[in-house]
């Protein structure tokens, strides 16, 4: 094929016949560093391989790039109408998993026989992305309109609580930012978003106020006690679905806006306090516990706390240069759990230092800022969704993983795309990608 | 289908919500790029210091324990043996074997397999720090194991050196045994370089020079991984240890034995003193116990049931039981009169066999009477009603006054823990506590050293040394010197300390040793004190109990009588406890004690060659 220059339509620099070698070389380096880290954790300190993770890391490294590839040649335009059969398909996985999936770490989350298996939770991240793409596209200018905003959250909902069942929190949550994201950029109004923002805040802040009282602060605030108190609670659902009622009866018959305002804040107040009772019913409270116990993790260090500790020890051990490749102490003599997947980023900032941890933040944003640009040519809504929604993925991932990491951001579980071991989420994050280059791509066929 | 995107959707408020998340995106990378810097440059030493903490541990590398000898400095009393200790590493037992394997080791060296149970509790299962269930396991056992190693995987052994206390066992009470640190100790002595697990001296001579016995534990380090398994051990900032000093007893083991053969097995106590010194040459306290029982298994089950022994062998009785010393005070007595009265000597008294102080009886141990004495003859026969007269004339302030200057009524500061002070009582006292006036009764009493006051056998033989050192107490001690522990080097000598100088006039103490040669020859003890290997000086000492033919049996003595070299003499106390049967035993013991130090017998010598009549026939000596 030959490209000529079409009227506003350059070809890029890092562009090989549309091909994003910056994005691909991004994410490559990436990958290598992965698996570099991921046999660094499979090595004792006497120099012993305990874990072959790196060669199955391999293998799937590449096969994601032969996908990467493969995909990078599939129109995106094939998703816009395929989405709704591959989100049905999800859904479908979806709902089989919790009976027939295995169990690892306490979720039933996979999906296969024997070693090789699949996260339908991984991949469904990517099928709402495609549907949720083409549901915005669908209902257009109207999104503005709260029906459609709350039919593309219900769509997102769905595998979310399919995911909570199995169950698993962590993947569960990155659902949600991934509609905020699409729904952000599809031109949603900014009170519904910032609605979803602040209520999820509100039931966060919510959910952990007794586990908060009772681990972290030794002798709570009387308002603090006020709120996470259970007879209080009810009085103040009682009052706010009052209020809200008031508020609805009286912005009918009075057409004034500040109802609309009250309505709006009684109404996030009630979810946040249902999603706080209802947490507090389905989680214990130790449960709760490992979500906040990164906020003082000293009052348990052998307990819950103890990953974060031995995370921070070794990030903040790694000092400039780091201690080397392979010389790790938090790694090598086993104080950092799970350092293959969630605290991959723990091991490279002991070994590499503040150097190693830029280099991968440099990486990330060529990635990022790469599918933000791609978004941002496009002139393909459906192209633009499906971009600002891979970004918003990548984004969300990068920020929780590395978060957790340094002791800033609760223990999730959540994986750092393409350098944490595990082969659904680095298929998941190099398809992805293709998307994007794929989109990089179709920019200049018009 | 109709394109529902036109050129709106480029419109700028989309694009301004690219911005948006760009802003966002840049802007977290950026904070966290921050905060990294803050972690681990500005505050990554910190870390850094953490992250070795977390992996380095200190070993103690224990240090040879000093070893205690006797004054001969030939064989020791207490020495190290060879034994060992044998662990278990937790995580190194497969846990499907670990139950066979229990029951293998438990079946080797006869422990109760809840033990293990008890000190390797399930949550220790992953880890790789060796825990020790079992000490001073045999060389043959150990044998076995290495044999048969495959069989016990997990299961190592280390040398583990156990005190071994030896013969004579009477020496129980001052060499005393060690024992692990309690946390109360711990809590108390952190700051002089003790740390739980220590082995330390719980008593006696072990307690009193612990430090210098102890020598300074080394360290070395090594690094461990998250189960504690050693990953290598690292040689910079070894500290290698410092083996205790060997201590040089003032015991001489063969006065020991034959004060302890002496002494046989009756409740009560002897002591060997060169007055010259202050140095112990022998201490017996009957019943002792075993030293070596603190090293076994169970010794706390054992160490229960010989608290609860009526007898109480773990009381030191020459230093930590206080008695009335009975007639025996009338070595005070008779100092007292002759410094405070010119003709004290020649002044006699008539004994009639009893004595009537106001309306009270007081009676002379002999109902019939002693007749006209004088204070020769007083002390000789023992005469209480020569004494009463005595303390009348004295005056109770006198006698109190005279008694502490003998050193009565405090400490003598002798180097082992829990001396007991013994009691000198005043008028005062009296009133404070039993809120009655003294009575000339209690004066009368005390003349004859009964009521109130009460004498350890240490102290009954400080009065003895004071008179022949003619007004100088040497402390008594057990320490003679210190021995550095590979080259035998002498590193300290001790000498001699004067606890105490009279104002008593010399030529008083010499009159004194001539009423106390008195009763040897023609006085109380002539009858036992049958030795003709020296001659000695002495008094007796019967106290009444209130248990009816049951008395203490006191005798103090010293030899040889005249000497040119004080450094030759030496002072025997013998206190026989009324729990016995009478036999009027302390001057019986300090008989043959006498024979053998002067003879250089052993005990089955001296009695040969004495062939005493108390013993004729009794105990198959002929």
């Amino acid at each position: 094929m030959v490209y000529k220059r079409y009227k506003g339509i350059q070809l890029r620099r890092f562009s090989l016949i549309g091909f994003d070698i910056l994005l691909f070389a991004a994410v490559s380096a990436l990958i290598v560093i992965g698996i570099l880290f991921i046999y660094s954790s499979g090595v004792t300190s006497t120099g012993v391989i305990v874990s072959n993770e790196y060669i199955k890391q391999i293998i799937w490294a590449v096969t994601g790039l032969l996908l990467f590839f493969i995909f990078s040649y599939i129109s995106y335009e094939r998703y816009r109408y395929l989405s709704v059969y591959i989100y049905i398909f999800t859904i479908v996985l979806l709902l089989i998993t919790p009976f027939i999936g295995r169990e690892v770490n306490g979720a039933h989350s996979w999906l296969g026989f024997r070693d090789i298996g699949i996260q339908p939770s991984e991949f469904g991240k990517l099928s709402i992305i495609l549907f949720l793409g083409y549901y915005f596209t669908s209902v257009g200018k109207d999104i503005r309109k709260l029906s459609k905003f709350l039919v593309g959250f219900a769509i997102v909902l769905l595998p979310m609580f399919l995911i909570l069942l199995q169950p698993d929190i962590g993947t569960a949550i990155v659902y949600f930012p991934i509609f905020l994201f699409m729904a952000f950029i599809s031109g949603a109004a900014l009170s519904h978003i910032m609605f979803l923002v602040l209520a999820s805040g509100l039931s966060a802040v919510l959910i952990s106020l007794s586990a908060i009282r009772d681990y972290i602060l030794s002798d709570g605030h009387p308002l603090l006690r006020l709120l996470s108190d259970s007879a209080t609670n009810n009085y103040f659902l009682i009052s706010m679905a009052v209020i809200l009622m008031i508020a609805v009866l009286g912005y009918f018959l009075f057409k004034r806006k500040y109802f609309y305002w009250i309505g709006y804040s009684s109404l996030m107040f009630l979810i946040s306090l249902l999603a706080g009772a209802g947490a507090h019913r389905f989680m214990k409270n130790y449960q709760i516990m490992r979500l906040i116990i990164f906020l003082k993790p000293d009052i348990d260090p052998r307990g819950s706390g103890w990953n974060i500790i031995q995370s921070i020890t070794a990030v903040g051990s790694g000092g400039f240069w780091g201690k080397g490749f392979l010389h790790g102490t938090q790694s090598h003599y086993r104080f950092l759990p799970q350092q293959s997947t969630d605290f991959i980023f723990s091991i490279l900032a002991e070994e590499w230092g503040f150097i190693g941890c830029i280099l991968v933040f440099i990486l990330f944003l060529i990635i990022l800022l790469r599918g933000i640009y791609v978004v941002y040519k496009s002139r393909d809504n459906y192209a633009i969704l499906i971009g600002s929604g891979i970004v918003g993925m990548i984004f969300f991932h990068i920020m929780v993983n590395i978060g957790m990491a340094v002791g800033i951001m609760p223990i999730t579980g959540i994986p750092l795309f393409f350098l944490s071991y595990g082969g659904s989420s680095l298929w998941t994050a190099l398809i992805s990608v293709a998307v994007l280059n794929n989109i990089n791509m179709h920019r200049r066929i018009f | 289908m109709r394109d529902p995107f036109s050129q709106s959707n480029a419109d700028k408020s989309s694009k301004r919500r690219i911005y948006t998340v760009v802003v966002l995106i840049a802007g977290t990378f950026l904070l966290y790029a921050i905060y990294l810097f803050n972690l681990q440059i500005v505050k990554g030493f910190v870390y850094k210091k953490k992250a070795k903490e977390v992996t380095q541990r200190e070993i103690i590398i224990p240090a040879q324990r000093g070893e205690i000898y006797d004054r001969n400095y030939n064989l020791p009393l207490v020495e190290n043996i060879e034994s060992f200790a044998v662990d278990i590493t937790p995580g190194e037992i497969p846990n499907k074997l670990r139950n066979k394997i229990y029951d293998r080791i438990c079946k080797l060296l006869d422990i109760r397999k809840s033990l293990i149970l008890k000190k390797v509790p399930p949550k220790y299962y992953h880890l790789y720090q060796p825990i020790e269930i079992k000490s001073g396991v045999s060389y043959g056992k150990i044998a076995y194991l290495a044999e048969h190693i495959d069989e016990f995987p997990g299961i190592s052994w280390r040398n583990k050196p156990i005190r071994k206390y030896r013969s004579p066992k009477s020496l129980s009470h001052i060499l005393g045994y060690v024992g692990n640190i309690t946390n109360e100790e711990l809590q108390i002595l952190y700051n002089q370089g003790y740390s739980p697990g220590t082995i330390l001296g719980k008593s006696g001579i072990e307690k009193e020079y612990d430090e210098m016995l102890r020598g300074k534990v080394g360290k070395k380090f090594k690094i461990v991984d998250v189960k504690e398994r050693t990953l290598k051990e690292k040689y910079v900032g070894e500290v290698d240890p410092v083996p205790g000093k060997n201590i040089v007893l003032t015991i001489d083991r063969d006065i020991q034995i034959l004060s302890e053969k002496a002494l046989g097995p009756r409740i009560g106590s002897v002591i060997v003193l060169k007055p010259a010194t202050g140095e112990v040459l022998a201490m017996v306290s009957y019943p002792w116990f075993d030293s070596n029982i603190f090293s076994r298994e169970g010794s706390e089950e054992l160490y229960k049931k010989l608290s609860l022994n009526p007898a109480s062998p773990f009381i030191n009785r020459a230093i930590q039981s206080a008695y009335p010393p009975a007639s025996a005070f009338k070595m005070v007595m008779t100092t007292a009169f002759i410094e405070e009265k010119p003709n004290a000597v020649t002044t006699t008294f008539v004994c009639t066999g009893s004595f009537k102080y106001g309306d009270r009886v007081f009676h002379d141990w002999k109902k019939t009477g002693h007749g006209k004495l004088d204070l020769f003859g007083g002390l000789a026969q023992s005469c209480d009603v020569y004494f009463y007269n005595v303390g009348l004339q004295l005056g109770v302030e006198r006698i109190i006054s005279y008694s502490r200057d003998f050193g009565l009524g405090r400490r003598s500061g002798i180097d082992l823990p829990g001396e007991v002070s013994g009691f000198v009582p005043t008028p005062e006292w009296k009133e404070k506590v039993h809120h009655m006036k003294w009575l000339g009764g209690d004066t009368i009493n005390l003349s004859i050293g009964q009521g109130y006051i009460t004498v350890s056998p240490l102290q009954m033989a400080d009065i003895v040394a004071m008179i022949v050192n003619e007004g100088t107490i040497y402390k008594p001690r057990l320490l003679k010197e210190v021995r550095d522990p590979v080259s035998g080097r002498v590193l300290i000598i001790k000498k001699p300390d004067v606890l105490h100088t009279s104002h008593i006039k010399k030529s008083t103490f010499k009159l004194v040793q001539q009423a106390m040669r008195g009763v040897i020859t023609k006085g109380t003890a002539h009858v036992v004190i049958t030795t003709k290997a020296v001659e000695s000086a002495g008094k007796t000492g019967t106290s009444q109990t209130g248990i009816k033919d049951r008395f203490h049996s006191w005798f103090a003595a010293y030899a040889p009588y005249k000497t040119d070299n004080p450094e030759d003499r030496i002072v025997v106390v013998v206190m026989v406890e009324a729990a016995n049967k009478w036999e009027w035993w302390a001057p019986k013991a300090a008989n043959i004690i006498l024979q053998g130090i002067f003879a250089h017998q052993n005990f089955e010598d001296a009695v040969t060659t004495l062939n005493p009549w108390y013993i004729r026939g009794i105990r198959g000596f002929n």
